[in-house]
């Protein structure tokens, strides 16, 4: 049970599923896009980007362990 | 049931609140939220997130029947979303939906999504709401996500189309911006695109549809946890790539003002002294653009605030602060003329900047060529900008350009026949309204410039 101490909104729940579908067309065609560039030798790598990548860097998470012990 | 003095934004959650404790911050958690926090402890969860520096340390301190107390590591000064530069919002944003990803790789949800639970400390956007976590049932869509658009994606999107100041937007709507308002803001190629309109348009057509409807059907809809991540990528990938329209590069700035270069290291090399021999630890400079002078400060110092109505310099004094991995400058938006008020139920939710920066109490301040900016573009006398100024910290280091600056002619000259208006804008009157709040210890002129410098102390009542 979750406590709804705020309304998450009927149409932002139902229509999630339409969010979903469309995000996996997005992503999709992104990795396809990405495929095609890199086999065709047109990804730079990007030092300039300001933020890393979404997944929890595990590697951060030990190397910051090993330091604090 | 406590009896802590509970602080007054923290009602909503019923999982537990915060209170103060002999000016420590600290958290009570309630029973009806015990198995959350014993599952997220005894996985590892916290720590894991502790360690990659995405959720505020805490310690637990005591463990009743009745409640459980938390510490968290304390922040000396926090900062609210209207305050946060483009690149700030974004950061809070990537972190929020890294935090609702990982949670879900672990059978976890971020059961909300405000910006109001992440805030800067040490150089970074950190998550500041430890009871935010909740298990994740499957095939449950994530219920915060109405809020993330509101509170993240729908100011990022006004700041691309209209520019950095409608982040501003959001000191009248703690709760987001509504949909159905973003919605009509938005221009309409926006609607062209499968991911705007499937997470902006056809999300407010839904709300506005079902807005009526209390059946409470919310619980059967259901979705995938592939699903869910797709969402929560798509948006990531998205909000990463976004940028201003009007972002030019900072950085020129000091080529612009009427500083030659010795003036520029004498200035620099003045407000260095004085705050090595303050022995200040704690800084605010108001006014203080990309936070060139403080970067020149030569002491070490624990915290410094570096507030200034230009989002883009605030932006990039932050992009330095990145990459520079600097942990004691805080930048943010502040318009001095009308700095951030208290907002929410009874005015106590989020607090103003001047109660915040009086709690704050730094050991000095500095307001480098911001006195007439203030007294002749916003009418402030020398009378209230002094008492302003005294009623936070002990020590003001303040840049008094005279007259004959050609900053100072220019703004006059704006003026037209209202100019007679400021002929008390001069050296004397500035000292006699000055010296009624504070004893000036040093006062010194910058060679080659028309300013000067000033290291006044408030005086004793």
């Amino acid at each position: 049970m979750y406590f709804l101490y705020f309304d998450p909104g009927l149409g932002a729940m139902l229509i999630q599923a339409v969010v979903a579908a469309v995000a996996a067309i997005v992503l999709f065609s992104k990795n396809l896009m990405f495929k095609i560039k890199s086999f065709l030798g047109l990804i730079k790598d990007n030092d300039q980007d300001l933020f890393d990548d979404i997944d929890v860097d595990d590697s951060e998470i030990e190397k910051n362990t090993k330091s604090d012990n | 049931m406590t009896t802590k003095e509970i602080h007054t934004s923290s009602f909503r959650d019923p999982s537990g609140a915060i209170f103060i404790d002999e000016g420590q911050v600290k958290r009570v958690i309630n029973p009806i939220y015990f198995k959350q926090y014993n599952a997220l402890k005894s996985t590892g969860f916290f720590n894991k997130l502790f360690k990659s520096g995405l959720l505020i340390k805490h310690e637990e301190l005591s463990v009743s029947e009745s409640e459980i107390i938390i510490q968290p590591e304390q922040i000396p000064f926090i900062t609210y979303p209207y305050e946060w530069s483009f690149n700030q919002y974004k950061e809070a944003a990537l972190l929020t939906l890294k935090l609702q990803k990982f949670a879900l790789e672990n059978n976890y949800i971020l059961k909300d999504a405000t910006a109001f639970n992440v805030t800067f400390h040490k150089g970074k956007a950190v998550f500041i709401d430890t009871l935010s976590f909740d298990f994740y049932i499957e095939n449950t869509p994530w219920r915060a996500y109405k809020q993330f658009i509101t509170h993240f994606l729908g100011p990022l999107l006004l700041a691309h189309y209209h520019g950095a100041q409608s982040l501003k937007l959001m000191s009248n709507f703690i709760d987001g911006i509504p949909v159905k308002m973003l919605s009509t803001m938005l221009p309409f190629k926006t609607k062209l695109n499968p991911f705007l309109y499937s997470n902006v348009h056809l999300l407010a057509k839904f709300e506005d549809k079902h807005n009526e409807d209390y059946k409470g059907e919310a619980k059967t809809s259901s979705l995938s946890k592939k699903g869910q991540l797709n969402i929560i990528e798509s948006l990531y990938d998205f909000i990463k790539k976004l940028q201003l329209k009007e972002y030019s590069e900072w950085g020129e700035y000091y080529d612009k003002t009427n500083y030659s270069n010795d003036a520029f290291l004498q200035k620099s090399k003045i407000i260095n002294n004085w705050i090595t021999n303050l022995k200040a630890k704690t800084v605010i400079d108001i006014g203080g653009n990309d936070g060139t002078f403080v970067r020149k400060i030569e002491s070490s110092l624990d915290q410094a605030l570096v507030c200034d109505i230009d989002n883009n310099a605030v932006d990039y004094n932050y992009k330095q602060v990145k990459q520079n991995k600097e942990q004691f400058m805080t930048p943010f938006v502040l318009d001095v003329l009308n700095p951030s008020g208290a907002i929410g139920f009874n005015n106590k939710e989020r607090f103003s900047f001047v109660k915040r920066i009086k709690e704050f109490s730094p050991d000095a301040s500095l307001a480098l060529a911001v006195i007439h900016h203030m007294t002749l573009s916003g009418n402030i006398t020398f009378d209230m900008s002094a008492s302003f100024f005294a009623s936070f910290s002990k020590y003001l280091i303040i840049e008094f350009p005279k007259r004959e600056d050609s900053w100072v002619e220019r703004l006059l000259k704006t003026k037209g026949e209202f100019k007679a208006h400021f002929d008390f804008y001069n050296l004397n009157n500035f000292i006699e309204s000055y010296t009624k709040y504070f004893d000036i210890e040093e006062q010194i002129e910058i060679e080659d410039s028309k300013r000067t410098l000033f290291l006044l102390k408030v005086k004793h009542d």
